[in-house]
């Protein structure tokens, strides 16, 4: 498999204070990455910094070889999407309408979509089940949905990284499994590469190829799930102690220590 | 689809006909037949009858220019609110968010309160003014420069509240018999004082803006979606910004200079058309440009033959926009969006 994303000693700042220091990592074809690290570990800024919305001060990023700072924005956006984190208040546009933009990086500057661009939109809501969504408006759906759309979006623009701003964020239980289930499988599928930022090693274990772990603007373990899923790197990462416990099908879950204290039921 | 292209030939329609109504509706009576007989001597190039003289000197100098006039501030101010409103993914802007406005009625109230009484200088400070105080703004919020689009709106609020204490003080030490009642007519903005040399200033400027906005219209769609989504499929948004920023203010300081501040056309009128066929700017554009069009030549129509003394325009939109922004809001509860 190809490498297609490379990271070479990425170092960020905010100011003076470092987020990221001497961070390297790559990314190959049809493989799932999950970023994991705690709340302000810099995993957002990492994933900003893959596709040059943010321009590293110290190392570099490549795409297919070439650094991403000589790339047009418009060039790196035909490669590499992004889902952020935070779904953002807009005007009420369809979901058919907020998905048709991610053909922008394939229109000149002053070209609205054609019917063949609402087509390939249609066709990405319907390879995620989402078809009944394209005439709703963005603003009245649920987190699912329109994460969903988001993905789709995302699906629409570009064939070969797609970046996750912790993709389940916003979703009920069984829809965060849901969902990166449909992710791994467009992975799968289409051999595209998925990078996700993500909150719970578990999602991790469950559905991660390759897991990049962030501590403190840091790598701190990096390597394929099985490998570097362990309790002593969960427990480093996140500076508590971890459990590990067997899930169904003989697969790994962790539990940390705090989720032992008073758990006592009353029956 | 279809519906907004209804709606498009629908308003274009009543425009037309409004224009064609409003020039000959007025405290001064034209018939339509005086224009046919003007039209008749106008081609042949003949002498107009006696009566007909005053009436043409009227049709040509006043009326027709000022009819047009409307047009083109209505386009003019509606869709640079509605750029703005994208640019600033706030429905609560109006394009003097930056303090183009606020500048311009400054820079106008200096020429009136200037001695010398050059009444040619007061478009002139006026645009310098309100472009000084865009500038002023852009430039406050790119020395800031983290979260660019508060930050543009924050320091718009700086720039807008300092022209404000400096008109005050213009106010306060200007002559309260003469001077301090122009500032306040001024300010409140009339169609009245419209000259083909105005209206030779802000076609082009407008007509231009308009066909740029038009050609940018997704790319307006997409930068309303925040820098960071706007980023990752390809634009760079500050750049964008300030070009859609540098034309509309020019817009809007081009017609404050000419006709003062003309309120709520730049915040109701997008509202208006968002209702009717959706927030795609594809489709929004144009139906804006018509209904601001529309508004303000009805507006006028009605600030110019209500009574026999000129009411300034200002004051009808602004008595007319609030309620019907009462009314925009209460329709459209529940979109997610207000």
């Amino acid at each position: 498999m190809g490498v297609i994303l490379e990271c070479l000693n990425l170092g960020f700042r905010y100011g003076k204070s470092v987020i990221l220091k001497d961070v390297s990592f790559t990314v190959e074809a049809g493989l799932f990455y999950a970023i994991l690290g705690k709340n302000g570990s810099g995993k957002t800024t990492l994933l900003h910094c893959l596709n040059g919305i943010l321009k590293p001060d110290t190392g570099r990023v490549e795409l297919d070889r070439q650094n991403l700072v000589l790339l047009s924005r418009q060039q790196i956006a035909r490669r590499i999407s992004l889902v952020p984190q935070e779904h953002l208040e807009i005007f009420p546009f369809t979901v058919l309408d907020v998905v048709v933009m991610g053909r922008a990086p394939f229109l000149k500057m002053t070209q609205a979509p054609a019917p063949e661009d609402y087509q390939l939109a249609r066709d990405a809501l319907r390879m995620l089940d989402a078809e009944n969504l394209a005439a709703a408006s963005f603003n009245r759906i649920s987190g699912g949905e329109r994460q969903l759309a988001l993905l789709a979006a995302a699906l629409v623009q570009a064939s070969r990284i797609m970046l996750l701003d912790e993709p389940t964020n916003h979703l009920d239980f069984n829809n965060q499994f849901r969902l990166l289930a449909q992710v791994k499988e467009l992975c799968r599928s289409r051999q595209l590469s998925v990078v996700a930022t993500m909150h719970d090693p578990n999602m991790a274990r469950l559905y991660a190829d390759r897991v990049i772990m962030v501590g403190e603007g840091r790598i701190v373990a990096q390597g394929p799930t099985a490998e570097v899923m362990t309790t002593a790197n969960i427990d480093t990462l996140y500076q508590t102690r971890t459990f590990e416990i067997c899930g169904p099908g003989n697969k790994k879950l962790f539990l940390p220590q705090a989720a032992t204290a008073g758990t006592d039921i009353d029956h | 689809m279809a519906k907004s292209r209804f709606f498009v030939v629908f308003l274009a329609a009543g425009l037309i006909i409004l224009f064609l109504t409003l020039l000959i509706v007025g405290r001064f009576a034209i018939t339509v037949a005086d224009l046919g007989s003007m039209l008749d001597a106008f081609f042949s190039g003949r002498a107009v009858a006696g009566d007909l003289v005053t009436k043409q000197l009227v049709f040509w100098w006043i009326r027709l220019p000022r009819t047009l006039m409307a047009i083109l501030v209505g386009m003019g101010l509606s869709v640079s609110g509605a750029v703005y409103q994208a640019l600033f993914r706030n429905p609560l802007v109006s394009p003097d968010i930056l303090g183009v406005a606020a500048g311009c009625t400054f820079g106008a109230a200096l020429g009136l309160v200037l001695p010398g009484q050059n009444y040619s200088l007061i478009p002139l400070l006026s645009l310098s003014f309100g472009l000084l105080a865009v500038t002023m703004t852009v430039v406050i919020a790119r020395l800031i420069s983290v979260k660019p689009v508060i930050v543009l709106v924050l320091a718009g609020m700086v720039i807008l509240s300092f022209f404000n204490a400096l008109l005050m003080v213009l106010k306060y030490f200007s002559d309260p018999y003469e001077e301090l009642p122009s500032i306040v007519f001024w300010i409140m903005g009339s169609l009245s004082r419209v000259t083909w040399h105005d209206l030779m200033i802000l076609a082009p400027t407008v007509v231009i803006g308009l066909i740029f906005f038009m050609a940018m219209r997704f790319r307006l769609n997409i930068l309303s979606l925040g820098d960071i989504q706007a980023k990752s499929l390809g634009l760079n948004p500050s750049l964008f910004r300030l070009v859609l920023i540098f034309i509309s203010s020019l817009i809007v300081a081009l017609t404050v200079a000419s006709c003062g501040q003309i309120c709520w056309i730049g915040l109701i009128i997008p509202h208006m058309a968002r209702t009717l066929v959706g927030p795609d700017h594809q489709r929004m554009l144009p139906v804006t440009a018509l209904l601001g069009a529309i508004f303000l030549l009805g507006a006028d129509g009605l600030a110019r033959s209500l009574s026999t003394a000129e009411i300034p325009v200002g004051i009808i939109t602004a008595l007319s926009g609030a309620p019907i922004f009462a009314f925009l809001l209460y329709k459209n509860r529940g979109s997610g969006w207000v």
